[in-house]
């Protein structure tokens, strides 16, 4: 909107300085031409200084009255069609072109008359010169006289009423301007209001109506599309989730066969230890085929968020007590992935130490607990399965940037590079789904994992997830 | 009743299914196991054998397995188990939630499929006044705690527990040798989260320790989890 506002200003703006230059430009021209045409007048060919210069050439040669040869061309080179000349007793003593409609002798009165008006149509100009009187008549087709008179108050006030005009002038133009631009804000503010719907993923139905009713047709057709893709996207989301819990639904029973039956083959004392040994690799892989299924199934549910998040309020120093207690109750030996015949013992090659900061000891989060249980095992249980042999495990709690961070180490090697530039491919040779699961879970709770570079040039595992307004009231 | 002669009646579409978890079921010496591969089955066999407990798939042919619990339940209030392929948290709750006695995830471990069948049997039909009386006296070396009068009984002396000490210590049996931690003890004694209850919950501790061990500085019964919790030992440790 108020990217709206800054184009009807900017408009206004233009409109009003555009008014400006023109107005100023007439000013000018009218200033330059008026100062020219003042010259002009002088040598106009109905102007008083050809009437003069016409009235010099007439020389007295006794009675009779002569126009020297350069009055002639004078004369010739006007747009008078005739002329003549009076004496005091209104006799024309010299005349020429005069037609024969014209009288020769006037009375006082009718020289009155014509030398304000026509003369037999014509109209005529007059000019005194010594005794005699010029009569200069113009033709009748294309002059027409024209004789003014105007009150002086008026002459007297004109720049006043100039000055006036011109402030009324402009004010009625900057009040049409600011009136057409309102008008114009009114009609676009829907479309521009459609628009931040639009960028704001809502749908926009605007009325098609006035100014601007083939843009809000354009902008409706273009919502309307949008919501149509959306809804195929969702649609084929969807179809796609179904489709991988469907799988994961109906590999289970054939699974639970071949689980059940190389257990019992495993166990089978009549069998050669070698046999027994295959079946123990058969059980192990379809535990890790089940592991995949849960996982893949979850992935997919977070990926297209066909999985709401049953948040509530919890603490994460208690997930992560609970976590690690879990480690150390052996429920990890449940993981397929670690290939430990006897988790009591085995487990004693590992140790997790961990560390929370005060902070991070009070705070309570929104959090779905199965899943940041579930990414935190992963973690921990990424370090056990990479360190065969045994590692110490250390977890780090801490609030940093309203986010709080799981930092998890390992005396082992540390996650290779490979895996970490795998992280975000989709076809992978590295086994990273228990990673990918834990990223998503930090993404869906607004947080992330990062990979903390050691020295070596390996990676630990920082996971973090977002604090809300509620969170942070515990800091 | 001897184990073996429980009737155990197992649902699941799946002929070879069926037919694996009677085979796990007999070996590990339950003689009658009974199969059902559709609702119409399952019924008749119901009524016509009286199980001691029951198999039971969600899906089924013709109908679905929460239908069919609730069909069973209401003739009789025997243990029945949902064993099924979905995996969701929902269904399961969903399950345990009709009352279910518990639900297994496919694909199982043999083993886990018995020790739950195992688990839900003992606790439904192993529960005899007189066994009854056995099981609750808690024996801790030369302790005997009896939770009922809330008492611990120490060559002849008799010392009485308080209530959160008795609640604390019933918590930590009933998850007897793994670690308990302190959000899920304190949870349990005053239905609250451990931050805050630290102090008091140590001081809880002490005076426990003080009743049921013979050095409370020296604990072989009630073990410090560092950071973590507090765990009750199966046996006797000499560390």
């Amino acid at each position: 909107m108020k990217s709206l506002l800054k184009i009807i200003r900017r408009y206004s703006l233009t409109a009003g300085f555009i008014i400006f230059i023109i107005l100023a430009s007439n000013i000018g021209v009218f200033l330059y031409l008026g100062s020219s045409t003042m010259k002009d007048n002088e040598k106009m060919v109905y102007g008083r200084g050809m009437m003069e210069q016409i009235s010099h050439e007439l020389t007295i040669q006794g009675k009779r009255i002569e126009l020297s040869e350069k009055g002639r061309k004078l004369i010739k080179d006007t747009d008078f069609v005739w002329a003549m000349a009076l004496d005091e007793s209104g006799n024309t003593v010299w005349e020429w072109n005069l037609p024969k409609e014209i009288p020769k002798t006037y009375t006082l009165q009718d020289v009155a008359a014509f030398s304000r008006w026509y003369l037999k149509d014509y109209p005529v100009r007059v000019w005194k010169n010594g005794n005699f009187l010029l009569v200069f008549g113009c033709d009748k087709e294309q002059v027409v006289r024209y004789d003014a008179l105007m009150s002086s108050v008026l002459f007297k006030n004109l720049p006043m009423y100039l000055k006036t005009m011109v402030v009324a002038n402009v004010m009625i133009i900057i009040l049409f301007i600011l009136c057409y631009g309102f008008r114009f804000y009114r009609s676009m503010k829907p479309i521009a209001q459609g628009i931040e719907n639009l960028s704001d993923g809502k749908p926009v139905d605007l009325e098609e109506k006035g100014l601007s009713s083939e843009l809000a047709e354009k902008l409706n057709f273009t919502s309307r599309t949008l919501r149509k893709q959306e809804e195929q996207l969702a649609r084929r989301d969807q179809a796609r989730t179904d489709w991988i819990s469907g799988v994961s639904h109906d590999i289970r029973t054939p699974l639970s066969l071949i689980v059940g039956y190389s257990d019992k083959l495993a166990q089978d004392e009549s069998l050669q230890e070698e046999n027994r040994r295959l079946a123990k690799t058969i059980r192990r892989q379809s535990l890790i085929i089940r592991q995949l299924v849960t996982d893949l199934n979850l992935t997919s549910k977070l990926a297209y968020q066909a999985q709401p998040l049953k948040k509530k309020t919890c603490s994460p120093a208690a997930l992560l007590r609970e976590c690690i207690a879990d480690f150390y109750n052996g429920e990890f030996g449940e993981d397929p992935y670690l290939e430990l015949s006897d988790m009591e013992e085995d487990m004693l090659n590992y140790t997790i130490e961990f560390h929370m900061t005060e902070d991070a000891q009070r705070i309570k989060i929104e959090a779905d607990e199965g899943l940041i249980k579930r990414a935190l095992r992963n973690l921990i249980g990424n370090s056990i399965r990479h360190n065969p042999n045994g590692c110490h495990i250390r977890v780090t709690m801490s609030v940093q940037n309203e986010k709080i961070c799981w930092l998890i180490e390992d005396s082992g090697p540390g996650i290779s590079e490979i895996v970490v530039q795998n992280m975000d491919k989709q076809e992978t040779k590295v086994h990273i789904m228990g990673l990918r699961l834990a990223a998503q879970i930090a993404k869906a709770h607004g947080g992330e994992l990062q990979f903390v570079s050691r020295k070596s040039r390996n990676y630990d595992i920082a996971f973090s997830i977002h604090l809300d307004q509620s969170s942070k009231d515990w800091l | 009743m001897e184990d073996n002669n429980y009737t155990i009646l197992v649902v699941d579409d799946n002929e070879e299914l069926v037919s694996m978890i009677a085979a796990i079921l007999k070996e590990k010496g339950y003689k009658k196991v009974l199969t059902a591969q559709s609702v119409k089955e399952a019924m008749q066999l119901f009524h016509a054998k009286k199980p001691d407990l029951v198999i039971l798939d969600i899906m089924l042919p013709d109908g679905d397995g929460f239908t069919l619990f609730q069909k069973m339940r209401g003739y009789s209030e025997i243990p029945i188990l949902f064993l099924s392929a979905k995996d969701e948290d929902e269904d399961r709750l969903f399950g345990l939630g009709l009352g279910a006695d518990d639900y297994i995830t496919k694909p199982f471990l043999p083993k886990e499929l018995f020790l739950r069948v195992k688990a839900v049997l003992k606790r439904t039909y192993h529960t005899s006044p007189k066994t009854e009386k056995k099981e609750e006296i808690l024996i801790l070396g030369e302790h005997e705690i009896l939770p009922e009068q809330a008492i611990v009984r120490f060559h002849g002396d008799e010392t009485s527990l308080t209530a959160k000490e008795l609640l604390l210590l019933m918590k930590l049996n009933q998850n007897r040798g793994r670690i308990v931690t302190f959000d899920a003890l304190c949870n349990a004694v005053w239905g609250d989260s451990y931050y805050g209850y630290e102090n008091t919950l140590m001081v809880h501790i002490r005076h426990l320790r003080e009743k049921i061990e013979d050095n409370p500085s020296k604990p072989k019964w009630l073990l410090t989890a560092r950071g973590l919790g507090y765990r009750l030992a199966k046996e006797e440790t000499n560390s």
